[in-house]
């Protein structure tokens, strides 16, 4: 434990208390690496210089955090920063009324399972995007790796702050460094485009967050998690004794609000939209900020205050259900997408829903042990399409791509997405992706069954589209053709436009020889001339780290009584608090607790609130879940294998196609996304635009009038003034013996009034 | 007699370094001449040092010996006045004797004591803080008088030497006059308020207020010592010398006025008021204000202050002389918080918290802005003369072509008009509180809409150099020669950014300083110190 | 400490009031002695600025050298440097030879004689009695 001496001596001499000391390195080490980012683009660094620094710092940050979790196992901790925000006044009820942020640390075994992906993570591909990035050696390059320091920095103050604003601070930075970096192409118009829609789109889940701050504030008199909790365990008192009526409406309606910021950030129904066009960022950045971290900030938000949610009796429900649909929907686009880091995308929002949903079953261990697993796995799929989209200058069609599996050099990419694919297909017993899906699908059998059927039916469909990017990218004849960037950018340059013509272009040619084929024979740069580079050994050795320690985390999954390890974190956080300190209470209020699933299961259905305890068709769903979600995964694999590599001898086609007319309007609505995006522009964006318009007529007219008359006051005033400063010096001292006088005059009448 | 000694160290220090550099500076050899901002630099942190280690705090000293009314003021404002003296250095260096300096290293001419002006730049810099300082440990109202002479006669002087241009010996004599006329005005104020009460001292005085009310010829006399400070914050109806000084004189001497005379007369406002105290009026129903005729006089020239300063300020085409103006405006904002009082103990209600640490703050800032225009220079493309640069023209795309310089100008200004989450939004919340507090809501409406006003041209620093493209047909501001003072400006934009983080930790250093023990009964004290002082019936005379 | 003027006690102000009448009444004698006594022969001489000595040229108004305002700074120092030494000297003898208020008067005399001596070696340096 060399390096941990070394980091306590350092934090002793900086006059931190050892312990705090570790995990403030986090946040110094992020924003160091920022502020070298910032300099290196400062002095025009053309090397990879700013690379390095941004490895060292997040691994530093990344042994930090692992350091504290030695020390710490699943004890809690604060570590106090510095005094931030502290003030009181006094109340409408004449208390004093004090509100006090500071910017400090709540570290508890949840948190530590977040910053070990977070942190861990982002060293990996940092380091990938070291090689992946190479081509905009130079500011582009600083910049890129500036805000990359600058999300880990927002992220650690989001996922340790010890108060809602601390994360609220960290939610905003991760917004801002979403934005920058899926615009890190700003000349590109989609980009732009995109990037302003997560960022709009996140503006609405904020102000869901930003009001459900306030009324936490205004209803627990804090923003402190010690505090709230403390203050609503009288609540969680009342609900144990059945007693739900005793719970105040406001105190309901604080989940509520927290709830539409998660779904903002984690993309969500109906919130979800942004998700997949923030994919025209550069690919590291996909993987990092819209695949592994970022995106389960809501999933955070919502373990990390769960003891706020039990107090709703809707919340919970609508978190459910939401997060199914979301499931579901995005599983359908998923199958008809062609652009792989699309399907990605949509893979994303799909298993985010399954995290929801975890959450809301009262399984927090699923849903956070879904984030880890997931947070490995699509970091993976998203590097591996980024290599190939690398190599193949910015190809992602997935008619235009084949079998590469054969091709040389592209061993460990092909490898390094089996591994990804068959996790988030949930292949049986040997993949971590399988636990976790699992734990919530039987959860959710047990709690709420409607949502166990549409998850279930998502996890046939998931391993379906997941092996119909491998079966046609990686299997079959090899068959290639360059993307429209041949000079290797990350571009993916027809970004929007793309998917919505291929969406509409096939509908009417189901054989699939779109216009993208016709394209490229006009193309001076396609065909035999191109010469796909391989990826070097940055890229490969990160992904083949991240399939070992997909492999390796299964051995996690199993070890332990909650289920696992990840759940062991879960189960000591205060998303358990509801069965810390007030044992079995959930028994009494839902019937059943998480954790004595698959245990103790079955010995009390007794349930006051009435909801009966759902079964898998008559069996109990923890013990045939595992078989039942095995088939279904297998299932969706072997319509996959059929459909897509059984018999298939060219890139551009498969025997899917033929399916397409069977299925009628459905296949060209899932193509085009159900036309959600149409939908918003034409209920949401097309009246504020007409709306806008008027109030633009009226505003040019009257607001404009009136403010320039607010305007022309000041000025007519000054006017008015600027003759008594004429420069004359007798006239000054008129001006103050003047004023004097009229003080004195003013006093007289003051005191003989 | 001797214990008062105590509260003098950080002066003694500065008035010996004055003694050395007056020597030093006047060395016929140009090394050692070029000591003297070193020596004065030296000085200062020394003060620095021991106006926090050896000033006296409440309950280490009797209330005989020294400053009672409020007794952690001092050890505050010293250590404040030598901070900021410290930052506004790097900014004065260089204002006298460069040309002379680099005729004389040349070798054209030789070096000539009477020419020479660099010994008593620096002396009277130094004797201007240490009469500052003085304000700050002031018992007596001749002691204060002298302090802020100590003060202000330095300041004329600083400002005729300050460029060899006639219209700073214009603004240098159009500012003694007028200085002597406040100070005349203040003066017979103190006088009145003798001859009311019949002591100088300024806790017997609050003691007979208490006793036997406040009778007309003190009241008069509280009303002149008032209008009359009002010249050191150039307050209305005094401020008509401000932009004409601040454009006379050369921009590093205009950086030190907007803070040096303005901390002397709130420090000295806060002294003279604290003898009436704010437990008077009818104020809100905590029954915290000022006696009704100070209070209206007061808030007149706090509203007057506050609108003259901006609307004055938006139609000017000089930088310097909006800085100017905004001057104005500034001691406006904080004459609302002087009117607000001390509150009722809570941090967010003490205006006299607010005032003072809304001069740090404006210390801080405001000489980011003076630095740019000191450390910059246009030259004109024909004769190749150097002029300093004033218009918002000259400030054209500097982001662009002066990155430095450009950057500390926009965080600087957008400070000054109180951006959050910039120092200057932390100064004005308080403010804002005080006057809410002591239900001053006419006034903190005006507050806001002259915050509003001042966006306007406050903005226009903004956008002149940030958004702005440089313009090609004419040259690029050059940097002056004095790379210390784009240091300060940096350092000033880097504490207006910085001192976020210890925001609240200060303004709890100014809500303790401004603990008045008349008014806040020692069971509120935050601190949990003993009581600062004995109840007034049992201090000894 | 007393706190209330003696404003309606003025006997105190009995010494001014005679001194100020013993000036008016020498300078009314002077000037009517000399008016009754003095002869009168006015002529071009008798009739000059000065009696004696050489006649007046020129302007009152015209510049003066610099030099003679510092001189006149400098002596103004020296001035009331001894206005406050008559004072201090007559009042230090009476005090405790070895007391603490001596120590204290001493260290006040001894830092006001210090800013003139530092006043004085400034005037050196500057140049300020050369008379070149």
């Amino acid at each position: 434990m060399t390096t941990t001496t070394d980091i306590l001596t350092l934090a002793a001499a900086g006059g931190i208390e050892p312990g705090a000391g570790l995990t403030m390195l986090v946040p110094v080490l992020t924003l160091l690496g920022t502020l070298l980012c910032g300099l290196c683009a400062a002095f025009k660094v053309k090397s990879k210089l700013p690379a390095w620094l941004s490895v060292a710092c997040l691994a530093g940050s990344f042994v930090a955090i692992a350091a504290t979790y030695a020390d710490l196992g699943h004890q809690q901790r604060l570590a106090h920063g510095f005094e931030w925000i502290n003030f009181s006044y006094t109340g409408t009820d004449g208390q004093p009324v004090t509100f006090k942020a500071n910017f400090a640390f709540y570290i508890d075994s949840l948190t530590l399972l977040w910053m070990l992906f977070v942190t861990g993570l982002a060293t990996l591909i940092a380091l990938y995007a070291s090689e992946y990035m190479s081509h905009d050696q130079g500011t582009g390059y600083c910049r890129f790796f500036a805000a990359f320091n600058l999300f880990v920095f927002s992220m650690a103050c989001l996922v340790m702050g010890d108060n809602l604003l601390l994360l609220y601070l960290g939610w905003e930075g991760v917004g801002l460094c979403s934005y920058l970096l899926i615009g890190y192409f700003y000349t590109r118009p989609s980009a732009v485009a995109a990037a302003k829609k997560a960022f709009i789109m996140n503006r609405i889940g904020d102000l869901g967050l930003a009001l459900g701050i306030m009324l936490t504030f205004v209803h627990f008199g804090s923003v402190e998690y010690a505090v709230i909790f403390e203050k609503a365990r009288p609540y969680i008192d009342a609900l144990k004794a059945g007693h739900l009526d005793e719970i105040p409406l406001v105190a309901s309606f604080i989940p509520i609000l927290l709830m539409i910021g998660a779904f903002g950030k984690s993309a969500q129904l109906p919130l979800y939209v942004w998700l997949p066009d923030a994919m025209e960022g550069p690919t590291p950045v996909s993987a990092l900020i819209h695949a592994a971290t970022m995106v389960t900030a809501g999933v955070y938000l919502i373990a990390r205050t769960y003891p706020l949610f039990l107090l709703s009796d809707v919340a919970l429900p609508i978190v459910g259900w939401v997060g199914a649909s979301t499931a579901l929907l995005a599983a359908t686009i998923g199958m008809a997408q062609f652009d792989i880091k699309r399907i990605m995308a949509y893979s994303t929002v799909s298993q985010l829903g399954y995290m929801f949903a975890g959450l809301a079953v009262l399984s927090p261990v699923g849903g956070a042990s879904h984030v880890f697993t997931h947070a490995f796995f699509k970091a993976m799929l998203f590097l591996s399409c980024g290599a190939v989209m690398h190599g193949f200058a910015g190809q992602l069609d997935l008619r235009k791509l084949s079998g590469l599996f054969r091709m040389p050099g592209w061993k460990v990419v092909s490898v390094a997405m089996l591994v990804g694919c068959l996790n988030l297909a949930g292949f049986p017993l040997i993949t971590a992706g399988y636990w976790s899906k699992d734990i919530i699908l039987a959860e959710a059998f047990v709690n709420m069954p409607g949502v166990g059927w549409v998850l279930l039916i998502t996890a046939g469909l998931t391993a379906y589209y997941t092996f119909r990017v491998f079966f046609r990218v990686f299997m079959g004849p090899t068959h290639y053709e360059p993307g429209d960037e041949v000079h290797g950018h990350d571009a993916h340059g027809h970004g929007d436009a793309h998917g919505h013509d291929h969406g509409h272009a096939h509908h009417d040619d189901p054989h699939g020889h779109g216009p993208a084929v016709t394209a490229t024979a006009h193309d001076p740069h396609a065909g035999h001339d191109f010469h796909p580079h391989a990826p070097g050994w940055a890229i490969n050795t990160v992904l083949a780290v991240l399939a070992l320690a997909s492999f390796a985390i299964v051995p996690l999954m199993l070890t332990g009584e909650h289920h696992g390890w990840a759940g062991g974190m879960v189960e000591h956080s205060s998303a358990a608090y509801h069965t810390v300190g007030t044992s079995g209470y959930l028994e009494a209020a839902h019937g059943h607790g998480p954790h004595d699933h698959g245990h103790t299961h079955g010995h009390d259905h007794d349930h006051d609130h009435g909801q009966a305890h759902g079964t898998f068709l008559g069996m109990d769903p923890h013990k045939v879940m595992y078989y039942v979600s095995g088939v279904v995964g297998l299932l969706g694999i072997a319509a996959a294998f059929w459909l897509h590599l059984a018999g298939r001898t060219s890139a551009a086609s498969s025997r899917a196609d033929a399916l397409v007319p069977a299925m009628g309007p459905l296949a060209g609505w899932a193509r085009g996304k159900w036309f959600v995006d149409e939908f918003y522009d034409a209920l949401i964006v097309k009246p504020l635009w007409v709306i806008s318009h008027i109030f633009h007529v009226i505003d040019t007219l009257i607001v404009d009038g009136l403010v320039n008359l607010v305007g022309w006051v000041p000025r007519a005033l000054g006017g008015v003034l600027r003759p008594s400063q004429s420069g004359q010096l007798h006239g000054y001292a008129a001006g103050m013996a003047g004023g004097l006088a009229l003080l004195l005059i003013i006093v007289l009448w003051v005191t003989l009034r | 007699m001797i214990e008062r000694l105590a509260f003098l160290w950080p002066e003694i220090a500065l008035f010996i370094t004055t003694c050395v550099v007056m020597v030093v500076g006047l060395s016929r050899s140009t090394g050692v001449r070029r000591l003297s901002a070193l020596i004065t630099a030296v000085g200062l942190a020394a003060a620095l040092v021991l106006a926090v280690a050896t000033t006296p705090k409440a309950g280490q000293f009797a209330p005989a010996d020294g400053q009672t009314l409020f007794p952690d003021l001092p050890v505050f404002a010293k250590t404040l006045f030598a901070a900021v003296g410290l930052l506004l250095l790097p900014l004065l260096v260089g204002t006298v004797d460069r040309d002379d300096e680099r005729e004389i290293a040349a070798g054209r001419r030789a070096f000539d004591p009477l020419r020479s002006n660099r010994a008593e730049f620096y002396a009277f810099y130094l004797f201007s803080l240490t009469g500052l300082m003085l304000c700050a440990s002031a018992s007596d109202l001749v002691w204060l008088f002298l302090a802020l002479e100590l003060t202000s006669l330095p300041t004329y002087v600083m400002v005729a030497i300050s460029s060899r241009r006639h219209r700073a010996q214009e603004a240098a004599v159009k500012y003694f006059f007028l200085g002597a006329l406040g100070a005349a005005c203040f003066l017979m104020g103190f006088a009145f308020i003798y001859g009311g009460t019949g002591t100088t001292r300024l806790n017997v005085i609050a003691d007979v207020f208490a006793a036997s009310g406040i009778n007309p010829i003190a009241l008069a006399g509280l009303v002149l010592a008032v209008v009359g400070l009002a010249f050191k914050i150039a307050a209305v109806p005094m401020h008509f010398y401000t932009p004409d000084v601040y454009q006379g004189a050369s921009p590093s001497v205009a950086g030190m006025l907007a803070f040096v005379p303005k901390a002397a007369g709130f420090v000295s406002l806060i002294l003279v008021l604290g003898t009436v105290g704010w437990t008077h009026g009818p104020g809100g129903e905590s029954g915290h204000s000022l006696p009704e005729s100070l209070r209206v006089i007061l808030w007149v020239m706090a509203a007057l202050t506050m609108t003259v300063g901006n609307v004055l300020a938006l139609l000017q085409s000089s930088v310097r002389r909006v800085l100017a103006y905004s001057s104005v405006a500034h001691s406006g904002y904080m004459l609302v918080a002087l009117v607000a009082g001390p509150g009722d103990g809570s941090a967010a209600s003490n205006g006299l918290a607010a005032v003072l640490f809304y001069l740090l703050a404006y210390g801080v800032m405001n000489l980011g802005a003076f630095a740019v225009l000191a450390s910059l220079v246009r030259r004109n493309p024909k004769d190749g003369s150097a002029d300093e640069i004033d218009s918002f023209d000259d400030l054209r795309g500097l982001c662009a072509t002066r990155p430095f310089h450009g950057w500390t100008l926009v965080v600087c200004a957008l400070s000054l008009l109180g951006f959050p989450p910039l120092l200057g939004f932390f100064a004005k919340v308080p403010l804002f509180t005080s006057g809410i507090a002591a239900g001053e809501y006419t006034l903190v409406v005006i507050l806001g809409l002259n915050s509003a006003i001042a966006a306007f041209y406050y903005l226009r620093l903004v956008q002149m150099p940030l958004l702005e493209k440089p313009d090609p047909t004419t040259p690029v501001p050059e940097p002056v020669g004095v790379p210390s003072r784009t240091a300060a400006g940096l350092l000033s934009a880097a504490g207006a950014v910085v001192l976020i983080a210890v925001a609240g930790s200060l303004f709890d250093q100014a809500h303790r300083a401004s603990r008045d023990p008349r008014t806040v009964a020692p069971a509120r004290d935050a601190a949990g110190e003993p009581p600062a002082a004995p109840p007034i019936a049992a201090r000894p005379e | 400490m007393t706190t209330a003027l003696a404003a309606t006690d003025l006997g105190s102000y009995l010494p001014i009031f005679l001194i100020v009448m013993m000036a008016i009444t020498f300078a009314a004698i002077n000037i009517g002695a000399s008016l009754l006594l003095g002869p009168r022969r006015p002529g071009e001489t008798k009739g000059g600025t000065y009696e004696s000595g050489m006649n007046p040229v020129g302007t009152a108004r015209k510049r003066f050298n610099v030099r003679f305002y510092l001189i006149a700074m400098t002596f103004l120092v020296f001035d009331v440097e001894i206005i406050f030494l008559f004072p201090w000297a007559a009042t230090f003898s009476n005090l405790e030879p070895m007391g603490e208020n001596a120590a204290v008067w001493l260290a006040r005399i001894g830092f006001f004689l210090f800013t003139t001596v530092v006043m004085y070696v400034y005037g050196v340096r500057k140049g300020v009695f050369k008379f070149d």
